[in-house]
Formats: structure tokens, sequence, C-alpha cells
């Protein structure tokens, strides 16, 4: 070890310390940077960070239709099976037979939050919502039938 | 009998019961305790006699040095919390036969030596004071022992560096030996 | 203006008006004792708070804020939680010295009390060779680790005090080296002395580069002794769970929790009365007008706020940097500190010879 690598290692090791104290003195000097909610406080007027996920939702419009074509992308998709997709038979007004989902199940205690299914939908029929006070007394409850009864497949979404 | 007395007298019974404790104690780590609790008492005494220098350096020598290296050791080879074998009879007759001639000795000694009042002046023992004597090559100065205890330690750690790097040299030869033999084996 | 040496010296003349001599010691000790006492209390509940609120806002959190306003009073919560708790000793503990290990930890650590002046002559005794006091029964505390890590009879706990043994007993050169630096400028060893060199600056304005680089050093040495992240190689909560105090709980981990907390206390104590003057104020060269208002705060005032101020800097190390690995802090200790500190040693020796300083 020679003498000019020596004193560098000192100067090095200083200044990314000083550095690292720089850091902490300024999150210390400027509490404005706490990020800490006061949860059941704040409930009302709760501000989550906009990719926080805390459960899958299938969106639906006022006139009770979904987008969800029952491709079972994201039960394919879903690393720890917490999606099923059952089908059923549906008439069309020609008269013709097509295939539609009588129910996507969900399994919220399953689910790891990780959005895969979320990214494979091809037609954006799911997406993470941000509810997360999800204690039931029942299991059964997190079991969950994400399509609204008697919901249709939005037209156009193929 | 005043209040400095009471003090003499209760660390005289600190040092000794914990002396008598950590010779018939028959855990080793124990034994190391007491030892030190010992070595506390003669740096109260000192403390007491008002040799504050001599009552810190036999703290930082004795009880944080080599009470600290003897617990080291035992940490390091001797299962801890085991009770040591009992000894045998004749063994112990002995050390008391030791112990008693070598209390006789010592109490002989004392009791026969007339203790004369010095006459010299009294130093302060401020660290000035020290030092100088610590480093005085007249009479009654301490430069010699000084000087040896301090050749002493260098040959202490010149003898250790010696040691340990003639072990690590050994390493090296072996594992340079094992890594050729692994392609003549193969 | 009353001051701390006023209020001890009413105390004493009174008491020595009441009673003969030796009853003025007995009840002088006594009151000294309650008032060590009452300090470590205090010290133990402010500095918990301290550090968790440090803590908290250089991770971007809140911290506690439930007991008390702002959560001020979390660490009398705390208290009250550990005093009713059970203390358990494990069954295949040393019984002996598992309870008493705790004890030896405080009791070192009320003997280090002992010659810090507080304010401007206030002091519990002024002993002649005070730093090298300090430094040796401060070599005691290590025992107290190595009684609770066997004593326990687990594995973790011998671990961890396997290696506090190492890590205090070798950063304790460095320590004393860098205490030595500020000995030689002075020429005694008698913190009242100390003091007084100082009242015209403080040592690490006197001293140039050399003493602050001492100064660098003692802290780094310091914060390794007390066994404080990034040098919690005894406790490492990540490898060793607790480390020495692994089995301890109730009052006797409090004991343990409690001494870390006035040992960092006292080293930040004498490093603020080597290196920062202690209880003097500070004063800069000839602005009189300056010098001037700074004598008019107390002097324990200059003495605490140079503390905190020490202790608040040992916290920020806490909370910014990982924890080292055993060699890191071998090697940081043996290749840097101590070569370092030796150099710089020769260099503060040959400068109190010329009479560099000022």
């Amino acid at each position: 070890m020679n003498a000019g690598k020596y004193i560098r290692d000192i100067w090095n090791g200083f200044t990314s310390l000083l550095k690292g104290m720089k850091r902490t003195g300024y999150y210390f000097t400027h509490h404005k940077e706490i990020i800490t909610q006061q949860y059941p406080d704040n409930r009302n007027d709760l501000k989550l960070p906009e990719r926080f996920k805390g459960e899958v939702v299938m969106p639906h419009n006022e006139k009770n239709e979904h987008r969800c074509t029952g491709c079972q992308a994201c039960e394919l998709a879903c690393p720890n099976g917490s999606i099923k997709v059952i089908f059923k038979n549906e008439l069309t007004p020609e008269g013709k037979k097509k295939k539609a989902i009588d129910k996507l199940v969900y399994h919220l205690e399953l689910c790891t939050m990780c959005n895969l299914c979320v990214e494979a939908c091809p037609s954006d029929a799911i997406k993470m919502a941000q509810t997360f006070e999800h204690s039931v007394f029942d299991r059964n409850k997190l079991t969950k039938i994400l399509n609204k009864p008697e919901s249709k497949i939005m037209d156009g979404v193929e | 009998m005043t209040g400095s007395t009471i003090i003499f007298y209760l660390l005289a019974a600190l040092t000794l019961v914990s002396g008598v404790l950590s010779v018939t104690t028959r855990h080793i780590f124990r034994a190391a305790i007491y030892l030190l609790f010992t070595l506390i008492g003669i740096a109260g005494i000192y403390f007491w006699m008002q040799y504050e220098f001599i009552a810190a350096v036999q703290i930082v020598v004795y009880a944080g040095g080599i009470a600290v290296l003897i617990i080291f050791s035992i940490f390091l080879t001797q299962q801890a919390g085991e009770k040591l074998p009992k000894q045998k009879m004749e063994r112990k007759i002995f050390s008391a036969l030791a112990v008693f001639c070598g209390f006789a000795l010592t109490m002989v000694q004392v009791l026969q030596h007339e203790f004369p009042v010095s006459v010299a002046p009294v130093t302060s023992p401020s660290v000035n004071d020290i030092g100088r004597q610590m480093l005085n090559v007249e009479e009654s100065g301490f430069a010699l022992p000084f000087e040896v205890i301090s050749m002493l330690l260098l040959a202490a750690m010149v003898g250790c560096i010696v040691i340990a790097m003639r072990e690590k040299r050994e390493n090296l030869n072996t594992e340079q030996k094992n890594i050729k033999r692994i392609p003549n084996d193969t | 203006m009353w001051s701390f040496s006023d209020i001890a010296n009413n105390i004493h003349n009174w008491l020595s008006n009441q009673f003969n001599t030796t009853w003025t010691m007995i009840f002088e000790m006594l009151i000294a004792g309650v008032c060590v006492i009452g300090l470590f209390a205090l010290l133990g509940l402010v500095l918990v708070i301290m550090e968790r609120k440090v803590s908290a806002w250089m991770q971007i959190r809140l911290g506690p804020n439930r007991v008390g306003p702002k959560g001020m009073f979390q660490s009398l919560a705390d208290t009250v939680k550990l005093m009713v708790k059970e203390g358990m000793t494990p069954w295949g503990a040393d019984k002996t010295l598992f309870n008493l290990a705790p004890f030896i930890a405080m009791i070192v650590a009320m003997l280090l009390l002992a010659p810090i002046a507080f304010a401007s002559n206030f002091q519990l005794w002024d002993i002649n060779i005070g730093v090298l006091y300090v430094s040796a029964v401060s070599s005691l505390s290590v025992i107290s680790i190595l009684m609770a890590g066997w004593a326990s009879n687990n594995k973790y706990s011998l671990l961890g005090a396997m290696r506090s043994g190492a890590q205090i007993v070798s950063y304790e050169l460095s320590a004393g080296l860098s205490i030595l630096a500020i000995i030689v400028l002075t020429g005694d060893l008698r913190f009242s002395t100390i003091i007084a060199s100082q009242a015209d600056g403080w040592w690490i304005f006197k001293g140039h580069i050399p003493v602050i680089i001492a100064f660098i050093t003692f802290i780094i040495a310091v914060t390794a002794e007390t066994n404080r992240a990034p040098f919690d190689m005894a406790e490492a909560e990540s490898e060793l769970t607790a480390g020495f105090h692994t089995e301890y709980s109730g009052m006797k981990f409090a004991l343990f929790f409690l001494a870390e907390y006035v040992n960092v206390f006292i080293v930040c104590a004498i490093g603020a009365t080597l290196f920062l003057g202690g209880p003097m104020p500070l004063h800069i060269g000839l602005w009189e007008g300056f010098n001037h208002a700074m004598d008019y705060i107390p002097s324990s005032v200059w003495f605490f706020g140079k503390t905190f101020f020490l202790i608040f800097l040992i916290m920020w190390f806490r909370w910014t940097f990982p924890r080292l690995r055993i060699d890191q802090l071998l090697r940081l200790e043996w290749k840097y500190l101590l070569p370092i500190s030796m150099i710089n040693l020769l260099l503060i020796t040959a400068m109190a010879i010329l009479k560099w300083h000022f």
C-alpha cells in the first residue's frame, strides 16, 4: 500500500461519509419532507401516492357495462392463481352464441398486488384501486366477484 | 474507629474475600471475575492511600488489561460453563501448605521490619513530577526500569509479529502445495 | 447572580454550621448520590426521546407522537413499562454473574461521572489525575459486557461479548492517544486545569489542524467504545438479535440501556471538556463586546450545550452510516486511526515544545 493511495482512501472515505451526513442533515432540518401519514386521524382526507395498489377492481360505466372480453390473459398472468374467469354463453341480437364472462372471481386473500394482471389485460378492463381497509371477520368475504350482476360488455370492445 | 478505618476494612474484606473465592470456585470464568474484584479492591486501597496515579495504573493495567486478557483466553480455550474437575487431596494439602508458608514468610518479614518514618520531602504527585521522576537518570530516578520495561515490551511486540508472520507463510506454502497437487491428481 | 458552585457552597456552609465534619461529609455524599441518580434518570429520559426524535426526522418519519405533547412523554411511558415487566433469569444462566452484570455497567458509569465539571467550579471530585482516571475506569465497562455475554449461556450473547471486547480494547488506544494530545498541550491531567487553560480560547481553535484531527479521532473512537452504530457490533440486531443483552428483560435490561446512554453522555462531556472548553464561554480574539455578551450565558448552559451538540453528532453518525463488519472495524482502528493519531501526537508534541499554538 503506497502513501498516496492511503491518503486518498482517507480523503475519499471522509468525503463520502460527509455526503451521507449532508443528506440526513437535510432531512433532519426539513420537516416538510416527512412522508409519514397519521393514518386513523386523517382518514377522511388521506392522500395516497398515485401508484399505491390496494386491490383489483373492474370499472363499470353508468350503463352497467364493463370492458372485459373474457380472454383469460389476467388469469394466465397471475403468478399465484388469484383470478379465475368463469364463462357463460350469451345470445347476440343476431341469434349467434357468444362466449362472455359469467363471473370474474378474484381472491384478494391470495393477491400480492403485483400488478401483472392489469398489465396483461389487452382491453384495460381491470385496474388497481387504492382502497386498503380490507380486514373482515370471515375469510370467504375476501373472495370477490369483480363484474357486477347483470353487467354486460361494453359495445365496441372485442 | 474512624470512617477512614472502616473504609479500609471494607476494601480489605472485598480484596480478601474475592481472592479466596477466586481460588475456591470451580467455574473458571467466575475465578477470573473474582480475581478482577481482588485487583479492583487493591486499586481501591491505593485510592484510600491517596496514591491516585498508582490506583489508576492498577486499574488500567490489571483490571482493564490483564483481567480482560484472561477472560478472553478463557473464552477462546475453555468450554464455557463447565465445572473444573475436583482437585486431588494431596494437591489441596500441598497448595494449602505453600500458601501457609508464603503467608508466614511475609508476616515474619512484616513483623520484623521496622518501618522507618520517611524524612524525604513530600513530593506532590502531579503529572509533571511523575514524568520527571520517570525519566530521571540521577539517583532515585526511574529511567533504568522504565527503559528496561519498554525494551521488554518491544521484544514482546516483535515476538508477536514474528509468530504471526511465520504462521502466515506456512499457510501460504500449504496453499501453494494444494494448488500444485490438484492438477496432478486429476 | 447565582450559579451551581454558589448553591453547592451555600449547602456546604449550612451543613457545616449544623453538624460536625463527619456528618457534613456523609450528608454531602448522600446529596451528591441522590443528585447523580436523579441526573441519570433524567438523562435516560431525555436522551431516549432525543434519539428517537432525531432518528425519526433523519429517516423522514415523525417518531413518537402519541404520549404527551408531540410524544415528549414517550420515554416516561417506556420507563413505567420496563419497571413493571418481569425480570427473567434464564434456566441455564450463571445466576450470580447474570444478575451482577447490569449493576457493574451502572456502577462504572456512575464512577465516571465523578470528575466531570458541570459548571465552572462545580465538580464532585477534582482528582489530580482526572483524565487518566476516566480512561482507567472506562476500561472496566467491557467487564460488564463480557460478564453479561458469558453468564447468559447463549451463543449470540457470547459472540456479542467477544466482539465488543475486541472492539473496546482496540479503540481505547486511539481514544487514549487523542486525549493525550490535549494533555500534552495543557501539561496537566486535572480537569480544572484543562478547563482553565481554555479561558482564552478552546483547544480546537487554539491547536490548529492537529487538534482537529485529534478531535475527529476521539469522536470516532468513543463512538466505538460506547458500542453505538456504526460500531454496534456487540448488539448488531440483524446479526445477533441483541448481542450481549439478548437474555435480559425488565429492569436489568433497562440498566444496560441506561448505562449505554449515560456512557454516551459521559464521553461527550469529556470531549466537550477537553476540546471545546467545557463550561468556558466562546471568546473570539479581541471582540470585547461579543466576549462580554457571551460571559452572561451561565457556564452550565455552555457545558450542556456543547455536550448535547456532541451527543447529537454521535446520533447523526448512528442514523446515517451502515454498520461495519468486524474485520473492517479492526482495520479502521489498526491501519488508519492508530497510525494517524500517533503521527498526530508527534506533531502536537512538536507544536507544544515550539509554542506554535495560540
